[in-house]
């Protein structure tokens, strides 16, 4: 569902999607899945999330700055993302995971930030692509 | 990672410790761009993006003499990591990224009571003690158990609230870049995300590059400088580089949001969003620094909390009489308020350094008064398993880089690159093998902060002495490492 980009200090990911939603999901998907193995964790609770922006790009660090926060902040791992609602303004989501648990959860990558850093959203023949680069 | 020099613009060697890129109007370019380097450094450092970031950085209205690269330098996001920019107080611009999501990520080097050769057959236990009190944070909380009252007067008093509240002794603050805490700090402009991630992360390591160092003194370069901060060969210190963890991170983010926004309004375009800036004295910009020197304050009680509970594991180990001291904190990710002259004129600057370090020469007011005589203390730590050093900055820093030196060795290789064909339990064997012990929170902690991945930290510090910006003190070699 994604592929990892190389960068000198930190790490990156591309990542795909049909429809500009299923490219929003996936792309948090790929972000939780380099912070945690995202196997570890149950799809058991519904989470509400949301974001907003100015256009997509502004939109889409918005978006993986808000899955980053209820990851570090609230301490909840999420696995699934379905995207309700997309405008270049504003995203809604329901999200599946369950609280933090160091002994079940195992980490990979402390992920700081999602940066701007030839940030890149592209439309081609068979969907949407994205490329983004997180400060670790 | 690329290998192709990507960069088309001129690099004219002006000695052999300076290159220049001139200026080019067509980029953009205000000024020129100053890279301190040796001819070897030189060729590793075209091969990645850096020198084209600080070009961009030289594009930032109000930047003041040149746009300048430390031997260190590498690519970053939007400003190089290794870069310092100085910009005018009135007419210049403040970045977020200029600072880095890692507000004030710094080093502090603590001095023991200890030789190597008491620590080396207690050692394994040593390590193992201290990565029992000295958490990560990976898994969940640090042993700072606070509220969002006390919250708020960390951010405001930094190290010296924490010593107040028991985590630490009356000397540990005053020996901090600044004391410690920074002026101006505005905790209503910190966001209650920041505050939330924040707040069970104080006394935390964190992870990246990150690390705790127990090391030994191996070689003397500068005796009165090593008098004065109180160290001689053979002497066991500990290098702690953590930052302000999870609250500065979302400072960053935040700000960079609100300046891509507000850009237009000031009439700023740029060559890299994650260049976002805004006047320093536009209320954004002022929100900013305040919510900047917060984070800063936060990260000084962060650093200082670690080193309380350092102080917990030696003396569980070593009893009670074990003393250990703080030789001096510096910060490597943060704009600053300072006066240098340029071309002829005293001008008010706010000197962004990311990933650089203040080096003030001796004299300087702002150093502790025991240094002062000699100048203040700078520490570079090399890459895990190699040495790291202790300097002391010199004249030449004031006059060429507005008071600012290297922050490490400088990252050679991607995460994905220094992992490739690599078993984090053989790399930890030899590590082991050559005396010094890992532990790591995360499995990938080891592999992909192996030496491999960086620069030589001796080739880094060559070009920084021979330039004059700072001079060797002393080697350090490391014993054993904690690792997030």
């Amino acid at each position: 569902m994604f592929e990892i980009l190389e960068h000198p200090a930190d790490i990156g990911f591309r990542t795909f999607g049909g429809t500009l939603e299923e490219l929003f999901a996936n792309a948090a998907v790929a972000l939780i899945s380099i912070a945690c193995e995202i196997d570890d964790v149950a799809p058991r609770i519904e989470y509400a999330l949301s974001a907003t922006g100015t256009d997509h790009e502004s939109l889409l660090v918005s978006w993986l700055g808000e899955v980053l926060y209820w990851f570090d902040g609230k301490r909840i791992a999420l696995r699934e993302f379905r995207v309700t609602h997309l405008a270049p303004d504003g995203i809604r989501a329901a999200a599946w995971g369950e609280p933090r648990d160091a002994q079940r959860h195992r980490s990979k990558l402390m992920v700081k930030a999602v940066t701007w850093h030839q940030l890149r959203i592209a439309r081609g023949d068979s969907g949407w692509m994205a490329e983004v680069y997180l400060d670790i | 990672m690329p290998v192709e020099i990507r960069i088309k613009a001129q690099i004219e060697a002006i000695d052999a410790w300076r290159y220049r890129i001139a200026r080019d109007e067509r980029r953009g370019m205000r000024t020129d761009v100053l890279v301190y380097a040796s001819a070897a450094l030189m060729e590793q450092i075209r091969k990645d993006l850096s020198l084209e970031q600080a070009m961009n950085v030289a594009t930032l209205p109000g930047i003041a003499g040149h746009s300048l690269a430390m031997p260190d330098i590498h690519q970053g996001y939007g400003f190089p990591i290794g870069g310092v920019a100085a910009m005018d107080f009135d007419d210049g611009v403040v970045s977020p990224g200029g600072v880095g999501f890692d507000i004030n990520c710094g080093v502090r080097l603590v001095r023991t009571t200890l030789e190597a050769g008491d620590v080396r057959p207690k050692l394994r236990e040593l390590i193992d003690q201290i990565f029992r009190d000295v958490p990560c944070g990976a898994g969940g909380a640090g042993f700072v158990r606070i509220g969002l009252q006390d919250l708020g007067r960390v951010l405001a008093r930094g190290a010296g609230w924490m010593v107040e509240n028991g985590f630490g002794e009356e000397r540990d603050a005053r020996f901090a870049e600044a004391g410690g805490a920074l002026e101006g700090a505005d905790a209503a402009a910190v966001s209650a995300r920041a505050k939330e991630r924040g707040l069970p992360q104080l006394g935390t390591l964190g992870s990246g590059n990150h690390f705790l160092e127990v090391q030994y003194v191996e070689e003397i370069h500068d005796a009165d400088a090593a008098r004065a901060f109180g160290i001689a060969a053979g002497q066991v210190v500990v290098l702690i580089h953590s930052g302000s963890r999870g609250l500065g991170h979302q400072v960053c983010t935040d700000y960079v949001a609100e300046m891509n926004k507000v850009m237009p309004r000031h009439g700023i375009t740029l060559p890299d969003r994650q260049l976002a800036c805004c006047p320093i004295r536009a209320p954004e910009g002022q929100a900013y620094l305040g919510a900047m020197c917060a984070a800063a304050n936060f990260a000084w009680a962060n650093r200082q909390g670690i080193m309380h509970f350092l102080r917990g594991a030696f003396r569980r180990v070593f009893g009670d009489a074990t003393r250990l001291d703080l030789i001096y904190d510096v910060c490597h990710n943060i704009a600053k308020r300072e006066r240098y002259e340029v071309e002829g004129r005293k001008r008010d600057l706010l000197v962004h350094r990311k990933g650089a370090t203040r080096a003030f020469p001796a004299g300087h007011r702002e150093i502790p008064a025991d240094y002062r005589h000699v100048g203040q203390p700078v520490f570079v730590p090399g890459s895990m398993g190699t040495a790291s050093w202790v300097l002391v900055g010199a004249e030449g820093a004031m006059r060429e880089t507005f008071g600012s030196v290297c922050h490490g060795a400088g990252r050679l290789m991607s995460r994905t690159a220094v992992r490739k064909g690599r078993d984090a339990r053989q790399e930890a064997k030899k590590l082991e093998d050559a005396g010094i012990l890992v532990r790591s929170e995360t499995r990938d902690g080891i592999l992909e902060e192996l030496p491999e991945a960086y620069k030589n930290v001796d080739e880094v510090i060559e070009v920084v002495h021979c330039a004059g910006l700072a001079r060797k003190v002393a080697r350090l070699r490391p014993m054993g490492v904690i690792k997030g």
